[in-house]
C-alpha cells in the first residue's frame, strides 16, 4: 500500500545535513510497524515524509502505486484528511473544541453531514471507551484520555494509513499500556494499517514488526512472532547494539 | 459541526487570543463614530460652522484611512502569531482555500462585532464628551444629545466595507507556506538582526539637518521648508527604528562588561529582535503621536497667542478713537459712559490727544502726545512712565514695530519756537496701533499751535474678568459698529467671540489629539502582547536556572519602558521642535501651552505603562510558578 523508494532528506542551509539517506520501506495492508532509532537517526523526517509534511530531496513516497511529490498543496491537503490519520506526542487537539468536535474535524473539513458525523463520533467513542468525556474541553480530561482522543480523530474517517509519532511519550506507563493495547486492538479487529516512531521498547512491542534506523540509514528489521514479550527482549537486544540512549541493557543477556 | 461552526467556536472559545486585536477594532471604531456623530451634530451643521463640520470630516475619513492600516497590520501581526496553530489544521487535512475561508469567517466576526460594540459605546462616550465640552470649553451653543442616525449607518456601512475588503485582502495574500515550517514556526532559530552602517549615519544627518532647518527657519521659511522636513524626519525616524536602535544593541553586546553584567544579558538578547519586529509599528506610532501633538500644540497656541495679543496689545477693557471734529463724538461717549454704569462695569476713564504736525526740516507728519496724558495712561496700567530729561522728547512704538530706533537724536522743528529731538526710545502698548509718536513735555506742548489732524483717544481701564463687561462691550458694539469716523474695541467681548469661534476647533483638535493617541497606545498594548507567550517560555526556562521574582520584574521592567518609551519620546522631540518653529513663526512664545500639551500626554502615557506593566508582569510570573 505504501512504498517509500530510495529516499534521502538533506537539510540544506549553512550547514547541510543529511538526514536520511537511500531509505526503503514497504508497508502492506493491515501492517503495523514500528520505527526505531536513536535520537537524532531521522525518525521524525521518516514519518514528516511519509506524512507528506515535508518533501524528499530525492525518491518517492508512493501510495497505492501513486507518488504523492505530484500532487499540489490543494490535493496534498485532501489526500491527508481522507487517507491519513495522525497521531502526535502532545496530542495536538484544538483546545478551543471540545473533545468530540477535535474527533470530527477531518470529517467537519471534508464537509460531511452533521448527522453522518454524529453517528461516526458515537460509533467511535463507544469502541475507544470515551464517550462520557465527549462534551468536555482539554483542560478537563487527562493525558491518556486526550491521546484516546487523539486516537479517535486520525481514525474517524478510516483511514488508509494511521500514523503516530511518539504517541506515548507524554504518557504515564498505566496511559500508554491503554494507548498502545487500543491501537493494537484497530490494527487486529479492523485490520487498519498503523506505522508508529517510538523510542520506547515496550511500545514498540506491540507493533508487528519494527524497522531499526540509525543515522538516516537502514539498520535492520524484525518481526514480532506470537510471543509480545520475547520481541519485546529482540528490541532491547537490537537497540543495545544500536548504541541508543535509554534502554541500555547488556547485551550478553540471553533471552 | 460545521465549517462556520467550526470557524465561530475557535474565536468565542478563546477570547484572549482575539481580545487584543478585537479591542484595538473597537477603539477605532469608536473614535470614527464619535466624530460621525459630531459631523452630523444638528447644531454644528448650522450654516455659520460649515468649517467645523468640513474639519469634522475631513478627520473622520483620515481616521478611516488610518483605521484601515492599523487593522491590516493588527491582523497580520496576529496571523504571523498563529502559523503552528495553521499548521495543525492543514495536517489536519484543510486545504489552503478552508484557512483563507476561516481566517475570513474570523475576521468578519471579529469586524461585525466590533463595529457593534464600537457604535455602543461611541455613544456613551459621545454623551460623555458633548457633557464636557458643554462644561469645560466656551461651547455657548447647546451641544446636545441626539440619536445619531445617520452616523449609526454611515459607520456600520463603512466598517463593514473595511473589515470586508481587510478580511478578502488578508485571506487572499496569506501565504500558508510549507507545512514543515509552519509546525516548527516557533521553534526555528532567528537570525540576528543587522543594521548598515550607511543607513545608521543617515539618521543623526536626516534628523539633525530637519532639526536644524526647522529651528532656524524665519517666518514663512517654514511653510516652504514643511514638506522636505516632513519627509526627511519621516525617513529619518524610520530608520532610527530599524537601523539604529539595532546597532546601538549590538555594540551594547559587544562590551561585555556590560553585556555581561547581571541580568543584561537577558534584556540586550531580546531587545534587538524586539525592535526589529516593532520597528514599523514604533514608526507608526512615532509619526502618529508626533501628528497630534502638533495639531493640538498649534491650535491651543493659535488661540492662546489671539487672546494673548488681544491681551497684551490692548490692554484697556474699552477703546474709542476718533478723529478732531466729528459731530457724534461727545454723545458716543456718554452713550459709551452711561451703558457701563448701567452694567456696573468698574472701570477708569482717561484720555489722550494725539496731535499730528507738519515738521519743517522733515517729510512726513509727526504725532505728538503730552508727558502728562501719556504717563496717566502708564499710571492705570500699573507701569512704568516716561521721566524726560530737560527739553527732550522721547519716541514710543507699538507692537513688534522699531521705527523710534530711526527717529532719537534727530532734531525736529514742529515750529520756529519748538524743535524736539527724542533721547530714547521706548515700546508700550498705551496707544494701541499707532507707532513712533513722540512724548514731548507738557510746557512744549503748550506752545504749540494748531495742528494738522488730531486724534482723539478715550479709554476705560478695568480689571479683566468682569462678565458684565462682556455684556455691555457687545450691546456697544452693536450700537457702535463699524464706522470710518470712529474705532470702538471691547476687549472682553472680541475675547469672547474669539474663543466662542475657536472652542469647537479647539474642542474638535484635543479630540482628534486623545483618539490619535489613544490608538496610538493600544497599538503600542497589543504589540507587547503579542510577545507575551514568547516571554513566558523564554522566563519560564530561565527561571528554572535561578531567576528571583526581582530580577524578573527587573528585566521586564526594563523591556516594557524601552518598548513603551521609546516611540513616545521620538514623538515628543520632534513635537518639541515643530511647536518651536511653529512660535518662530508667529513670533510668540508657546513655551507654556507645548509644556502643557507634551506634558499631558507624558502623563497620560505614564498611567498607561502603569497599567500595562503590572497586567503583563503578573501575567509572565503567572506562567512560572
Amino acid at each position: 500500500m505504501l512504498q517509500v523508494r530510495r529516499v534521502s532528506k538533506i537539510y540544506e542551509g549553512k550547514v547541510a545535513y543529511r538526514a536520511l539517506s537511500d531509505i526503503d520501506l514497504t508497508i502492506e495492508d493491515g501492517d503495523f510497524v514500528g520505527i526505531m532509532g536513536p535520537s537524532g537517526s531521522g525518525k521524525t523526517t521518516l514519518l514528516n515524509l511519509i506524512a507528506t509534511i515535508d518533501e524528499p530531496t530525492t525518491g518517492e513516497v508512493l501510495y497505492d502505486g501513486k507518488t504523492t511529490g505530484k500532487l499540489n498543496k490543494n490535493e496534498l491537503a485532501i489526500f491527508r484528511r481522507r487517507e491519513l490519520g495522525f497521531v502526535f506526542q502532545d496530542f495536538n487537539l484544538l483546545h478551543t473544541l471540545t473533545v468530540e468536535e477535535n474527533i470530527v474535524l477531518p470529517l467537519t473539513l471534508d464537509g460531511n453531514k452533521v448527522s453522518e458525523m454524529k453517528q461516526k463520533v458515537k460509533t467511535i467513542a463507544e469502541k475507544l471507551g470515551i464517550t462520557e468525556i465527549m462534551n468536555k474541553r482539554l483542560y478537563e480530561i487527562s493525558g491518556g484520555q486526550a491521546q484516546r482522543a487523539a486516537v479517535a480523530r486520525a481514525m474517524i474517517h478510516s483511514p488508509k494509513l494511521l500514523l503516530a509519532d511518539e504517541p506515548t511519550g507524554n504518557l504515564d506507563s498505566k496511559s500508554a499500556k491503554d494507548v498502545m493495547e487500543l491501537l493494537e486492538r484497530i490494527n487486529r479487529e479492523q485490520n487498519a494499517t498503523m506505522m508508529l516512531v517510538t523510542h520506547d521498547a515496550v511500545a514498540a512491542s506491540y507493533c508487528k514488526r519494527v524497522v531499526f534506523i540509525k543515522d538516516g540509514r537502514f539498520y535492520s528489521e524484525i518481526h514480532r512472532g506470537d510471543n509480545r514479550q520475547a520481541f519485546f527482549q529482540k528490541i532491547i537486544d537490537t537497540l543495545s547494539l544500536l548504541g541508543g540512549h535509554h534502554n541500555d541493557v547488556s547485551s550478553i543477556r540471553v533471552p | 459541526m460545521t465549517f462556520r461552526q467550526f470557524a465561530f467556536r475557535n474565536v468565542s472559545r478563546n477570547k484572549r487570543l482575539y481580545a487584543g486585536y478585537f479591542l484595538s477594532s473597537l477603539f477605532t471604531v469608536m473614535a470614527f463614530f464619535t466624530f460621525s456623530i459630531f459631523a452630523y451634530h444638528p447644531v454644528l451643521s448650522g450654516v455659520d460652522s460649515s468649517s467645523v463640520t468640513f474639519a469634522l470630516s475631513v478627520s473622520k475619513w483620515i481616521i478611516y484611512v488610518f483605521s484601515f492600516f492599523f487593522v491590516l497590520y493588527s491582523m497580520s501581526s496576529f496571523l504571523q502569531s498563529r502559523k503552528r496553530e495553521f499548521g495543525l489544521m492543514m495536517m489536519q487535512g484543510m486545504t489552503t482555500v478552508q484557512l483563507r475561508l476561516m481566517i475570513f469567517l474570523e475576521n468578519m466576526m471579529i469586524g461585525l462585532s466590533a463595529t457593534i460594540g464600537g457604535i455602543a459605546l461611541g455613544l456613551v462616550f459621545a454623551k460623555v464628551i458633548l457633557l464636557t465640552g458643554e462644561n469645560f470649553l466656551a461651547v455657548n451653543e447647546k451641544l446636545a444629545f441626539y440619536f445619531p442616525y445617520k452616523a449609526i449607518v454611515l459607520t456600520l456601512l463603512s466598517f463593514l466595507l473595511l473589515f470586508i475588503l481587510i478580511s478578502f485582502f488578508i485571506s487572499a495574500v496569506l501565504q500558508s507556506g510549507k507545512l514543515i515550517t509552519l509546525l516548527n514556526g516557533d521553534k526555528q532559530a532567528k537570525s540576528e538582526p543587522k543594521s548598515s552602517v550607511l543607513l545608521v549615519w543617515l539618521v543623526p544627518i536626516l534628523l539633525g539637518t530637519s532639526y536644524f532647518l526647522s529651528l532656524r527657519a524665519e517666518g514663512l521659511e517654514a511653510l516652504l521648508l514643511l514638506v522636505p522636513v516632513v519627509v526627511m524626519v519621516c525617513i529619518g525616524t524610520y530608520l532610527l527604528f530599524t537601523q539604529l536602535s539595532v546597532y546601538t544593541i549590538r555594540k551594547l553586546k559587544r562590551m561585555e562588561s556590560i553585556f555581561w553584567l547581571k541580568t543584561n544579558m537577558l534584556l540586550f538578547s531580546d531587545l534587538a529582535y524586539r525592535m526589529k519586529d516593532n520597528a514599523r509599528s514604533f514608526f507608526l506610532v512615532a509619526i502618529i503621536s508626533t501628528v497630534s501633538f502638533c495639531s493640538i500644540g498649534s491650535l491651543y497656541g493659535f488661540q492662546s497667542m489671539i487672546g494673548g495679543h488681544n491681551v497684551k496689545d490692548n490692554p484697556y477693557l474699552f477703546t474709542y478713537t476718533t478723529t478732531n471734529g466729528y459731530s457724534d463724538e461727545q454723545k458716543n461717549i456718554e452713550q459709551i459712559d452711561r451703558s457701563l454704569k448701567e452694567a456696573n462695569v468698574t472701570t477708569e476713564k482717561a484720555f489722550l490727544n494725539l496731535a499730528y504736525y507738519k515738521a519743517s526740516n522733515r517729510d512726513a507728519t509727526i504725532a505728538v502726545v503730552r508727558l502728562s496724558d501719556y504717563n496717566r495712561m502708564t499710571e492705570l496700567m500699573e507701569m512704568k512712565g516716561i521721566v524726560l530729561s530737560d527739553g527732550k522728547a522721547a519716541v514710543v512704538d507699538f507692537g513688534l514695530s522699531r521705527i523710534g530706533q530711526s527717529m532719537l537724536n534727530q532734531p525736529i522743528t514742529l515750529q520756529p519756537d519748538v524743535v524736539i529731538e527724542a533721547n530714547k526710545a521706548v515700546v508700550s502698548p498705551a496707544v494701541h496701533g499707532i507707532n513712533g509718536y513722540f512724548v514731548i513735555s507738557d510746557d512744549q506742548y503748550a506752545k504749540l499751535g494748531a495742528s494738522v489732524q488730531e486724534k482723539h483717544y478715550y479709554i476705560w481701564h478695568g480689571p479683566l474678568g468682569q462678565k458684565q463687561s462682556i455684556t455691555a462691550g457687545g450691546k456697544l458694539s452693536n450700537a457702535l459698529p463699524y464706522s470710518d469716523s470712529y474705532e470702538f474695541f471691547a476687549l472682553e467681548f472680541q475675547n469672547s467671540v474669539l474663543d466662542k469661534l475657536f472652542g469647537p476647533i479647539l474642542f474638535i483638535g484635543l479630540f482628534i489629539g486623545i483618539v490619535f493617541f489613544v490608538s496610538a497606545g493600544s497599538f503600542l498594548y497589543f504589540r507587547l502582547y503579542s510577545d507575551l507567550d514568547d516571554d513566558r517560555r523564554k522566563f519560564k526556562a530561565v527561571s528554572k536556572m535561578g531567576l528571583s521574582e526581582k530580577e524578573l520584574t527587573k528585566i521586564l521592567n526594563r523591556q516594557m519602558v524601552l518598548l513603551f518609551f521609546a516611540p513616545i519620546v521620538v514623538a515628543l522631540v520632534h513635537g518639541a521642535v515643530a511647536l518651536t518653529t511653529l512660535s518662530h513663526m508667529f513670533q510668540y512664545s508657546l513655551l507654556k501651552e507645548s509644556v502643557l500639551v507634551l506634558g499631558l500626554f507624558f502623563i497620560v502615557q505614564v498611567i498607561y505603562f502603569f497599567i500595562v506593566r503590572f497586567f503583563y508582569i503578573r501575567q509572565v510570573k503567572l506562567a512560572i510558578v
